[in-house]
């Protein structure tokens, strides 16, 4: 074998794939072809003379049987669930933590009673914010600006209202849709879950309809932003007709500052980031910009280690904060694969699922050496929004899916310009992605999120409309992105 | 929670609930370094302290945290080296071998860290507080901290914001004197309060940057007479003076003035404008009560020669003035006078080519600084002028430092002299006789 040879097979694949995808109708032109030559052979006397033959009841029965299946194929199919739009929480400059502020503020925290991060801590964390890939204008809130920050609920509140209200106004602006025309909210927050809950809080504000169906998810980490899209999905297959369920995703950094200094748990001051959005489903195609095509998800939860993963708890000081264990980017590589087995069959074109079920029969009949087959994804989506959880995730998702530089872009972009926003990552990514003009009618996104559980949640859309305006979080700092991010961030 | 002591018992009429914060410029500013200038290396062991005092009434009532906060941001992007911290040049690896021992050269990084805030609560009514002429009150309203022990975490400017229980306000700023001289701290709080209401204020100009002056005067070279030199200083930017220093502050009416304008009318040489008539006065005053042996004082004025233009800058001139022969304490106002108008000996190239670490305001002499020129009433926020400004120091020597601000209505001036404390009593005993009228 050579170089040529690979290089033929690879001119082949296309018309592989064509063959493959198009299987049925590769299959079926020759039979139509024989029935039609068939057909003209025997004559249309003939034919007729066979036709009258046939009983009236054989033919009513045939036709009501396949008529009858047809409507209960449409009635038990479930309803597509449409996006109408979706708006992000746009940063302040008034919230803006340049790396050297945050670390100055790690430091003069080390003088207040009842934080013991130290010297070494605050040299750790110095570390990981220049490996981090994030840039000097992600944002925390107010309350993190103080020295000691603020920890409390009005505190928490604040920023919740900051964050999810203008993140609604701007939706409710796009879409032009009025509150009391929403039947379903479903809101996730893990790590914040106050008495009335955050659905209260928008029902409060915006006056909602006192039959709304509102659901608070919390607890339910980094991915919970799909999972709410499944759930709001769920609700509207039993809904009218035409209605529309707003989610909204953010996370609460506000409660959460961790003041110890085990260094599992200094990860996440150091990635959280604020941010959020509210996104608008409905079953309605009427001014619909995307087709909710999947969402497929996984647990690994019942393995010890995935289980403890990440894990909220009380270090030895009795500080409390999440603590991240070492093998995180394996159990993450883990969930990824069991994801990927799930959602391949549902999205992935034949061919693909051919050339991976033989090499999967080949590892097992023939060669325990031979390579598994890597699907390629970018034959099921043109785009790719991964939860921007931090650089080593990224990285490491850009290596099992083997995606190239361009398609991790959004994530890596979003990653240096807003943060970890958790479960409102993706859609900073795909805003990201809107703003540089890259989507286009019919495009295929795909969202990945991981989190707590140890979970790993994807969700397919396919763009209707790419999006009308430029206006988004993105607005004032697309012009200059992308950057080239380096290894080390010195300081 | 708020970590402010609440457990511990609050001075009644004290300053307290301080609660600290910090303001970042709105842009990243990116990998930009402010080189200081050698006048302003001068200068860095003083921190300017000024205090600006608003009425309460609606308008102030309206000017909660946020609203003085938000416009901060942008204000910071033009002002971005004072938002930086001070690090010291990398180490010359090749060349020679420059002193092993020798300081490295300090500059400011332009790393957005920020400026502190400050909030504080006092339960007196405003007007109390004022009459009530505390010396050192400038203390409790500036934050009074300094560069240093660590000076990277060091921010070069902290603004305190004190409530008063009638709804007066109190904005006290705390600057490093290195980044820049009273005109140039003024005009920058300016600028702030420009933005605040709306109007957009005058570009900043931060070009052309600063350079190490040629022909540096050797090592080994005693300091010029104005100033004394100090240290060598390591991390810690503040001398401290053998004996605790007070700021005191008192008003020169228009009616003393014109008295003292009188008294030098019959001289030939009656060139002596406001300053120098005021100050005079302190120096005599001061002498008195240390009983003589002030004969040479150090003046700091605004330049009468035009400054560059650059929006940070130390560009006032230093010079001494020794008085001829007799005691001031003796001598007539109007005579001191003429000496400060005619016979000061300017030192400002010699004291910023100078090597060692000094102390300008009182480190040698007794230092007498011109602010006259500055606008300091003109930090209105909203339209709302402040009633009363007052300008002190940190950092100063023992000799003691006297400063000659405009008054409210700009017609007499306001003194604040920074002594020892044990020196304010004597002071106040003394200035009742000099300040009557009759």
């Amino acid at each position: 074998m050579g170089s040529s040879a690979a290089h033929q097979l690879k001119q082949l694949k296309p018309l592989y794939q064509h063959v493959v995808n198009n299987f049925v109708a590769v299959l079926a032109a020759p039979l139509a072809v024989a029935a039609v030559v068939n057909a003209a052979r025997v004559g249309p006397d003939e034919l007729l003379g066979r036709l009258q033959a046939l009983r009236a009841v054989h033919v009513f029965l045939a036709v009501f049987v396949a008529a009858a299946a047809a409507t209960l194929y449409v009635m038990l199919r479930p309803r597509s669930v449409y996006l109408v739009d979706y708006a992000c929480f746009r940063t302040r400059p008034n919230c803006r933590v340049p790396f050297a502020t945050f670390l100055e503020h790690a430091k003069l925290v080390t003088f207040v009673e009842g934080a013991s991060i130290d010297e070494r801590s605050v040299r750790f964390m110095t570390r990981l914010l220049e490996r981090s890939g994030l840039g000097e204008e992600t944002c925390l809130p107010p309350a993190h600006h103080y020295i000691p920050p603020y920890r409390n609920m009005e505190a928490s509140r604040a920023e919740v209202e900051l964050v999810i209200f203008s993140a609604i106004d701007d939706l409710l602006a796009k879409t032009g849709i009025s509150p009391n025309a929403i039947d379903i909210l479903v809101v996730n927050c893990s790590l914040f879950a106050p008495i009335p809950s955050f659905t209260d809080m928008i029902i409060h504000r915006y006056g909602m309809r006192p039959d709304i169906r509102n659901v608070h998810l919390s607890g339910m980490g980094c991915s919970a932003g799909l999972i709410s899209v499944g759930l709001a999905k769920n609700f509207l297959q039993v809904a009218p007709k035409g209605a529309h369920a707003l989610v909204v995703s953010t996370e609460t950094i506000t409660p959460n500052y961790y003041v110890g200094k085990e260094r599992a748990m200094l990860l996440p001051n150091c990635l959280f980031r604020m941010g959020g959005a509210a996104v608008l489903l409905s079953t309605s195609r009427a001014r619909a910009r995307f087709r909710l095509a999947r969402v497929v998800r996984t647990l690994t939860g019942a393995q010890d280690s995935a289980y403890r993963c990440v894990f909220q708890e009380e270090d030895g000081e009795g500080h409390r904060g999440i603590n991240l264990s070492k093998d995180l980017m394996t159990i993450a590589g883990d969930a990824l694969k069991a994801n990927i087995t799930a959602i391949g069959p549902l999205v992935l074109p034949a061919s693909e699922q051919l050339l991976f079920a033989l090499s999967f029969i080949a590892r097992r009949v023939v060669n325990r050496h031979v390579k598994p087959y890597l699907p390629d994804f970018r034959t099921a989506f043109e785009h790719f929004c991964i939860h921007a959880g931090g650089r080593a995730v990224i990285d490491e998702l850009q290596r099992s899916l083997g995606l190239s530089d361009q398609d991790v872009e959004a994530s890596r972009m979003a990653l240096h310009r807003f943060g970890n926003t958790s479960s409102s990552s993706v859609w900073y990514e795909l805003a990201y992605i809107e703003a540089k003009g890259r989507m286009r009618r019919g495009d295929r996104v795909w969202m990945i999120g991981f989190g707590s559980g140890f979970k790993c949640n994807s969700a397919a859309w396919e763009c209707i409309a790419p999006a009308r305006t430029a206006e988004g979080p993105w607005a004032e700092s697309i012009s200059r992105y992308p950057v080239d991010i380096p290894e080390v961030l010195k300081h | 929670m708020v970590f402010e002591q609440e457990q511990e018992e609050v001075a009644p009429g004290a300053v307290h609930g301080h609660r600290l914060s910090t303001v970042v410029p709105s842009s990243v500013t990116g990998e930009v370094d402010y080189a200081l200038a050698d006048a302003d290396l001068a200068f860095k062991l003083h921190y300017l302290r000024g205090v600006y005092y608003y009425p309460p009434g609606e308008v102030a009532r309206g000017l909660a945290t946020k609203v003085l906060k938000d416009p901060m941001f942008p204000w910071l992007d033009d002002y971005f080296p004072v938002a930086g911290r001070v690090r010291r040049a990398e180490q010359e690896a090749a060349g020679g071998e420059g002193d092993a021992g020798a300081p490295r050269r300090p500059y400011i990084k332009c790393n957005d860290c920020g400026v502190r805030i400050v909030e504080a609560k006092c339960d007196r009514d405003m007007d109390e507080w004022l009459r009530d002429d505390a010396p050192d009150r400038l203390r409790q309203l500036c934050y009074d901290k300094v560069l240093g022990p660590e000076l990277f975490f060091s921010p070069l400017l902290y603004v305190q914001i004190t409530n008063f229980k009638c709804g007066g306000l109190a904005l006290g700023f705390s600057w490093a004197h290195l980044i820049g001289d009273v005109p140039s701290a003024v005009t920058c709080f300016n600028k702030w309060a420009q933005i605040l209401s709306g109007k957009k204020p005058e570009d900043t100009v931060l070009t052309p940057l600063n350079k190490p002056v040629q022909g540096q005067s050797p090592a080994g070279v005693t300091a010029p007479r104005s100033v004394k030199q100090v240290g060598p200083i390591e991390d810690h930017w503040l001398v401290s003076a053998g004996r605790d220093m007070a700021c005191y502050s008192f008003h020169v009416s228009d009616a003393v003035l014109k008295k003292l304008q009188q008294q030098q009318k019959g001289r030939h040489d009656a060139a002596a404008g406001t300053f120098e008539l005021v100050s005079a006065l302190a120096w005599q005053t001061v002498a008195k009560i240390r009983g003589g042996d002030v004969d040479t004082v150090t003046v700091v004025r605004t330049g009468a020669a035009a400054r560059s233009g650059k929006s940070l800058a130390n560009e006032m001139t230093v010079g001494y003035v020794a008085s001829a022969g007799s005691s001031p304490a003796k001598t007539d106002v109007a005579e001191l006078a003429a000496l400060l108008a005619k016979n000061v000996v300017d030192e400002t190239a010699a004291v910023a080519a100078f090597q060692g670490d000094v102390l300008v305001y009182g480190g040698a002499n007794l230092t007498l600084m011109d602010m006259e020129q500055v606008n300091v009433y003109a930090l209105e926020i909203k339209g709302l002028r402040p009633v009363h400004v007052e300008y002190g120091m940190d950092g100063v020597g023992e000799e003691g430092a006297v400063l000659v601000q405009p008054d409210a209505d700009g017609r007499g001036r306001l003194v604040t002299a920074v002594l020892p404390r044990d020196e304010i009593d004597s002071l106040r005993a003394a200035l009742g006789t000099a300040l009557q009228v009759a």
